[in-house]
């Protein structure tokens, strides 16, 4: 009994010390994604989809054949033919979606957009209104979707190079961003956005 | 006679010296009082009549070097902006690298409508190499057409 009596309050004792650690961690904090940020690598960043994406779309309207047609050409921009051939991982639409958006909202009536990524949704829609299951809308009926003039392709390559003494790590990123005609194939604007990066720090893009 | 041949020797050799100094130093080269006539700070308009805006900045149609890293590192050689087939505005600006050294550097243009307003958001940053005393050209285009009237161009060393 007087053996249990002492390991039980050994025991109350040394919960007495366990005490909370009452302090803040390190605090996330934003960052302007147009600068470099606080964790930096040789791949795409933030920095450079806002920079190439505002180069793009700006670049874009001075082509008058884009932004100064008789009538606004339909344009598609979205992912489907802008491939990824680089050791960059990178979520492709982040760069087609930010151009798509900022040169909608620049464009202001200069180009028109069709959403070919959400055909199949809007393909649904139309279906529904022409069986009859809902009714047709405001807004009226289109005999058909509304086809493209012009569609985004382009391609991201890189050239790497690791020195193994030092571990230090370069890479050279090209982007091309091509608009082409849909009827003729002829490309009727272009532009480049290229970087070099090298660092040794060790940065897992996801 | 031996005077004499001293004396004749003595400016052979200070005549030699004097062709070893002149070495040419590497175009372009930049003189720092013109660096310091480039930053003339204007009073923005008064937002009221007769209640001048305490902030002082470059006038409108410049470059402004927005960092003390590169402030006496670079000269703008030129700036000027034309209209494109589209109407837009495109802004185009050569600068040099007065040193030694390469550097990186980056610009973005705010363009403004007649009232002095920005007329669209700021560009975003473009990055610029330039090697040793050497110069680059910096454009930006404008989304907007007819109401750009005016433009800021702001320069400074790449982060």
């Amino acid at each position: 009994m007087r053996r249990l009596m002492i390991v039980a309050s050994a025991g109350l004792l040394l919960s007495a010390c366990q005490t909370v650690q009452n302090s803040a961690g390190a605090p996330t904090t934003y960052q302007d994604p147009a600068t470099l940020g606080a964790v930096k690598g040789v791949g795409i960043e933030s920095q450079d989809i806002v920079s190439m994406t505002d180069q793009m779309m700006r670049d874009m309207l001075t082509e008058p054949r884009l932004a100064n047609a008789a009538t606004a050409p339909n344009v598609i921009i979205d992912a489907e033919y802008f491939v990824n051939e680089s050791s960059s991982r990178i979520n492709r639409n982040s760069i087609t979606d930010r151009l798509r958006v900022s040169l909608q909202r620049a464009s202001q009536g200069r180009l028109n957009f069709v959403g070919r990524h959400y055909a199949n949704m809007v393909q649904s829609e139309r279906n529904l209104k022409r069986q009859g299951v809902v009714d047709k809308g405001t807004t009226g009926t289109a005999a058909a979707q509304r086809g493209g003039d012009y569609r985004l392709g382009g391609r991201i390559t890189s050239l790497d190079a690791r020195d193994p003494r030092t571990g230090m790590m370069s890479r050279y990123t090209q982007i091309i961003f091509e608009m082409a005609d849909l009827e003729s194939g002829d490309i009727v604007w272009s532009g480049i956005y290229e970087f070099s990066k090298a660092g040794a720090d060790d940065v897992i893009y996801r | 006679m031996k005077k004499f041949v001293m004396a004749a020797a003595g400016l052979a050799g200070i005549s030699a010296l004097a062709g070893c100094a002149q070495v040419q130093e590497p175009a372009p080269i930049c003189s720092m009082a013109g660096i310091s006539a480039q930053r003339q700070l204007v009073a923005l308009p008064a937002a009221t009549p007769f209640d001048p805006s305490p902030l002082l900045e470059m006038p409108l149609n410049s470059v402004s070097i927005t960092d003390f890293n590169v402030i006496n590192k670079l000269f703008v050689r030129t700036v000027s902006a034309q209209r494109t087939p589209t109407g837009t505005v495109k802004v185009i600006s050569q600068i040099i690298n007065c040193t030694d050294y390469p550097l990186n550097i980056e610009g973005r243009t705010q363009f403004y409508d007649q009232a002095q307003a920005p007329s669209e958001p700021v560009s975003a940053w473009k990055r610029l190499n330039l090697a040793a005393r050497t110069s680059n050209t910096y454009s930006e285009s404008s989304i907007g057409t007819k109401n750009v009237q005016y433009y800021m161009v702001e320069v400074r060393e790449t982060r």
